[in-house]
């Protein structure tokens, strides 16, 4: 694991269609320690995926520089894991194989690559479904595979887009308390892109409110672990800093 | 009335799919029956139109003397060496131009120029290249089969979403293992449907040419018998064609179909 910082990022890029120049990501800065798990919340248009895809190295910025570690980030690599809304599993390979894709790609042999493979799919109950495709799998199982796919190549940090967003909302509940259990347990840097207030707050250490390409303000969010809705949803410690939050984020 | 009809009906869809072989057999069964019934009651005149029958007993001489065998050898041959070189040749071309924007401005054009111009259209100047032999035969399917799997592979390559690629570069995948690990598997269903049209227009090219250049093949036992006047023999040769893709189809193409883009949803039924 290790700490991610950004400092004065922007990116400008020239919109076809308006035939003007916008700028998606303005002189942005964040410090990310090692292990942190930082939401980030902001309506759309915010920035939030421009950011998060140039952290990951899809997109090239404008302006600044992004650390993972110390080093800068050009283009992407396997230091930074990444988790999409789409889930982006390889249809074409098996559950098992989609996990073992990262640690196949490090040179890692067959039985080992196979082994850190189930441990990972263990850890999210998918062990049944190991031999099978992806397409075989409801949203939320596949959603699993591709957390844990992210995590089995043990990348520096973990970037996951709106990962929740396609899956309904009990299995929704159900993956966050997931990722929280998985996040106490191996302590990975996170950094969580999503429109879901609640769910920011449920999931981060922090809270960090886009708008307009910039960072309105950062909410830390203490409230203990182990996290479970049952004990959050009537939480009032909970309800004021998702209010919070969704105050910031409605004014933004 | 309905009744009996419609439980005929369920007997026979349990039936074939456990015996799926019995489901391409029986809907034939008719029109050999039609065909027969025509033929017996001389509606036209034998020579015009031979019975199921005289095919059956026409094949069988032909196989005796070892005509058909050899001739049917012959095509197939022909029809494998011109498919590999087709394939060998389509699928890297079509990767380059689906990925390359450069490779597919300056070679899109040409592909459609090319691919207008029409297989047995070359025809006069290979013969005249390249004389009545094999390399011919060859060249004609190598330039039916490659367009479209040049044309499929580039829709394949081009339809893969960018999740695919940004995934597998952010498990740390090089270039070069893309290709192995994303483009070509994400092209594979276009790819087979681009084999599947080039391997029907090659067979059918592979015909043609055996009818106008040809020496041996079915198509030239087509055009011999027409020659004779043995419309038995032409018959023959038709229903074979026929019999021959429906193998190529059912052995071949659909088994690949089925383990791979079927199998991973990326084909709907």
């Amino acid at each position: 694991m290790k700490s991610l910082t950004i400092r004065n990022l922007s990116k400008t890029y020239f919109d076809v269609h308006a035939g003007t120049n916008v700028t998606a990501v303005r002189d942005l800065s964040l410090e990310v320690p090692a292990g942190e798990f930082v939401s980030i919340v902001g309506p759309s248009g915010c920035g939030k995926t421009t950011l998060l895809n140039m952290i990951a190295g899809f997109l090239p910025h404008t302006g600044g520089e992004i650390l993972v570690g110390g080093r800068p980030v050009k283009g992407p690599g396997p230091d930074r894991g990444v988790v999409f809304q789409s889930f982006a599993l390889f249809p074409w390979r098996t559950v098992l194989d989609n996990v073992a894709f990262g640690p196949k790609m490090r040179g890692v042999g067959r039985a080992e690559r196979e082994k850190i493979a189930h441990e990972y799919l263990a850890l999210v109950k998918l062990s049944e479904a190991a031999g099978r495709y992806p397409n075989e799998l409801s949203g939320g199982m596949q959603q699993r595979v591709g957390v844990v796919r992210a995590l089995a190549n043990e990348p520096d940090v973990l970037l996951m887009d709106e990962p929740f967003a396609s899956v309904d909302a009990q299995t929704r509940m159900t993956l966050q308390e997931e990722l929280t259990r998985i996040w106490e347990q191996k302590r990975p840097t996170v950094i969580f892109i999503t429109h879901d207030v609640a769910e920011a707050v449920f999931l981060g250490n922090r809270v960090v409110a886009l708008s307009k390409g910039r960072v309105l303000e950062e909410i830390a969010v203490d409230l203990p672990r182990p996290r479970v809705w049952d004990d959050l949803i009537e939480d009032d410690q909970f309800k004021a800093l998702s209010a919070r939050v969704l105050q910031l984020v409605r004014s933004a | 009335m309905t009744t009996p009809l419609l439980k005929a009906w369920s007997h026979y869809l349990r039936l074939t799919t456990r015996w799926p072989s019995i489901g391409t057999i029986v809907p034939f069964i008719p029109l050999i029956v039609i065909w027969w019934v025509v033929t017996e009651l001389q509606v036209f005149p034998r020579a015009f139109l031979p019975g199921p029958s005289e095919v059956v007993r026409s094949f069988g001489s032909l196989v005796y003397t070892g005509v058909l065998p050899d001739y049917l050898q012959d095509s197939i041959w022909r029809l494998v060496v011109g498919s590999f070189w087709g394939v060998a040749l389509g699928i890297p071309l079509g990767v380059l131009v689906g990925l390359s924007q450069r490779a597919h401005k300056a070679l899109w054009p040409l592909l459609l120029f090319f691919q207008a111009i029409g297989d047995i259209a070359w025809l006069p100047i290979l013969v005249i290249w390249f004389g009545y032999g094999l390399t011919t035969m060859t060249v004609v399917i190598v330039y039916t089969v490659i367009f479209p799997v040049v044309l499929n592979t580039v829709l394949g390559v081009r339809s893969i979403p960018i999740t695919m690629y940004r995934a597998a570069l952010s498990l740390g995948a090089s270039r070069t293992r893309m290709l192995w690990e994303v483009v070509l598997p994400g092209a594979l269903p276009n790819i087979m449907t681009g084999l599947r049209n080039g391997l029907g227009y090659g067979w059918r090219a592979l015909i043609a040419t055996e009818i106008i250049v040809g020496t041996s093949g079915i198509g030239f036992l087509m055009f011999d018998a027409r020659r004779a006047g043995s419309v038995v023999e032409i018959l023959l040769g038709m229903i074979i064609l026929g019999i021959l893709w429906y193998i190529v189809d059912s052995w071949i193409l659909a088994p690949i179909e089925r383990a791979t883009g079927l199998r991973w949803g990326l084909v709907t039924k």
